[in-house]
């Protein structure tokens, strides 16, 4: 216990500076992980068992509920939805079958506390930051995001959305995603953003008026207005600032090292990519926004 | 040890004392604090996650941080977050003294003309006192707008959430007026009756000052809860302290921001708190009037 903690340090030091130094690479695709740690011996079934939460199980979490297109049914176990397919790719990587996955239920908020975790890794469309590898070890990039806006039909921002329209509005989004800062940074609105506990907090004040848009990334926000909400539209999304998704693991777990490799064979043999066409394929063409 | 026995209440007839009087127990009583003080650290300072916790909840950067606030990098300033909270307060407490009070007194009416009133209030206390507020705050906050009723359904969380802490508070604060209302002894009711005093009258210049008298301290105490409970609000998107505090933590994955909203909020209620027992003793040695306990 004690070793981990201090290994858990000194690889804070590491991967803190490794993170800082791979901020803005546009796909995100350098590792934030790969520091730390140098002795694991091979990524196989047998060869991770040391380094997992239980052994056997890849044990993998995530928040609840598990909104689409990135979970279906708000039931991570059955394979369906982005993630719930890249966490169970990536466990057939590691030589996991499907029954040897099994899933954690890990609010947002606590993904980041101290202390032992309870999974091996948190998929929750969590976003990589230099500031945020100082508290876990993130896996390199699954998914590369961007923000996008969703309003109600006939409402002036569906229309009027020039980057000095776009000022006068106000905003909502979910607590805990990057949205905010992107708004306060690019948008630069007059009106406080309003910021609520959960994405259906959010839909429920856009469908009352409170906010005369939502924020949220482009996969999401696609799903919300064609499948949610109705008489909603989404107004466009915003060009990438670089942002991605990754893996959220203790700080410096060793096991990121066999993640990183899984996910980059997955990127390699177009796993990734096939994936991203089925669950995310509505996605594709969506018109562009400026800031 | 030494000195006279002592007993645990009414030394000097100034009720419960957090120290007992005497040389020797003030050595012992500093003693023992130190000890306990010094032994909570230590194992907090020595326990194997104490680096992780200290930097997680504890980082002065990051209370800094948060504290001022940064926008741009997506949190905004704990400070002056705590700003909505006291307006919130403040615009809820007269209310809900207002409120509250119309409740009590409907609901200690006698009058048979009053039944209907009495029994919609009666009902109305039930139903708030037993139904937690972040539900209330929820139903309001996220209902009353979508009943799109023009203005009112166009207000902003702030004044939902004062309306949902209103209807929730009154419901106590009235129990407590009540309380207050039934410790006027009823002669004093058939004395101001007698003198030719009409109810209303009676009610107004007789049993209503001696009754706010007495329950000062229990409704200071409703407040100190109400100035916390103003927090609750943020779950409508309003950026009050400890929404601001949660932003912070999920921006840059450390809890600091908490403490920080945890530190205004102790600031603005230790004040009231010590105001309260300032009135307490103050009525205290006034009834008493120098007379011995």
């Amino acid at each position: 216990m004690r070793r981990i903690l201090i290994t858990a340090a000194v690889a804070a030091l590491g991967t803190g500076l490794a993170a800082c130094g791979s901020t803005n690479a546009g796909s995100g695709a350098t590792s934030s992980g790969g520091t730390a740690s140098a002795a694991t011996t091979s990524c196989t079934y047998a060869g991770v068992q040391k380094e997992l939460y239980t052994k056997g199980v890849l044990t993998v979490a995530t928040d609840k509920p598990a909104y689409p297109p990135w979970f279906e049914d708000n039931n991570p176990a059955n394979g369906k939805g982005y993630e719930s397919a890249v966490a169970y790719a990536v466990a057939k990587q590691l030589g996991f079958k499907n029954s040897q996955v099994k899933w954690a239920y890990e609010p947002f908020n606590d993904s980041y506390a101290p202390g032992p975790k309870k999974f091996d890794f948190d998929i929750n469309e969590i976003s990589v930051s230099p500031q945020r590898a100082q508290a876990v070890t993130f896996s390199t990039t699954y998914y590369n995001v961007q923000q996008a806006l969703v309003a109600l039909q006939g409402t002036p921002i569906v229309t009027k959305h020039t980057p000095a329209d776009l000022k006068g509005y106000v905003f909502g989004d979910q607590v805990g995603t990057t949205s905010l800062a992107f708004i306060n940074s690019a948008i630069q609105p007059t009106q406080t953003p309003k910021v609520y506990e959960t994405l259906n907090d959010v839909k429920q004040a856009l469908q009352t008026h409170q906010i005369a848009a939502l924020v949220a990334d482009t996969p999401t926000a696609q799903y919300i207005s064609s499948s949610e909400i109705k008489h909603s539209v989404m107004v466009g999304q915003f060009p990438s600032s670089g942002e991605h998704y990754g893996l959220l693991f203790a700080k410096g777990n060793p096991l990121v090292t066999c993640v990183d490799k899984a996910l980059a064979t997955l990127n390699k043999n177009g796993t990734l990519a096939a994936l991203e066409k089925k669950y995310l394929q509505i996605y594709l063409t969506v018109p562009n926004l400026k800031p | 040890m030494t000195g006279p026995p002592q007993t645990s209440f009414g030394a000097e007839g100034r009720g419960p004392r957090l120290l007992s009087s005497g040389r020797g127990a003030v050595a012992v009583s500093t003693a023992s604090t130190i000890v306990v003080l010094a032994g909570l650290v230590l194992l907090f300072w020595l326990a194997p996650g104490s680096a992780a916790v200290r930097h997680t909840f504890f980082n002065p950067q990051d209370m800094w941080k948060s504290f001022i606030g940064d926008p741009k990098a997506g949190y905004y300033s704990v400070g002056a977050a705590l700003w909505l909270n006291i307006r919130m307060f403040l615009a809820a407490e007269v209310l809900i003294l207002i409120l509250a009070l119309v409740i009590a007194v409907v609901r200690q009416s006698v009058s048979p003309v009053m039944f209907p009133i009495r029994v919609v209030s009666t009902i109305y206390v039930d139903v708030f006192r037993g139904v937690p507020l972040i539900l209330v705050i929820f139903a309001i906050g996220f209902g009353v707008p979508a009943l799109n009723l023009g203005f009112i359904s166009t207000q902003s969380a702030a004044v939902y959430g004062v309306l949902a802490l209103v209807l929730s508070y009154s419901a106590y604060v009235s129990e407590v007026y009540r309380a207050g209302l039934n410790s006027v002894h009823q002669s004093q009711v058939a004395a101001a009756r007698s003198l030719g005093l009409s109810q209303w009258t009676s009610l107004r210049y007789v049993i209503l000052p001696q009754a706010v008298r007495n329950i000062i301290p229990p409704l200071l105490n409703d407040f100190i809860s109400l100035q916390k409970d103003t927090a609750l609000v943020g779950i409508l998107g309003a950026i009050e302290a400890n929404k601001a505090a949660e932003i912070f933590s999920d921006t840059v994955f450390n809890y600091s921001s908490y403490v920080v909203a945890a530190i205004l909020f102790l600031l603005l209620t230790i004040p009231l708190a010590r105001f309260t027992d300032h009135l307490i003793a103050r009525d205290r040695r006034r009834r008493l009037a120098g007379a011995p306990a």
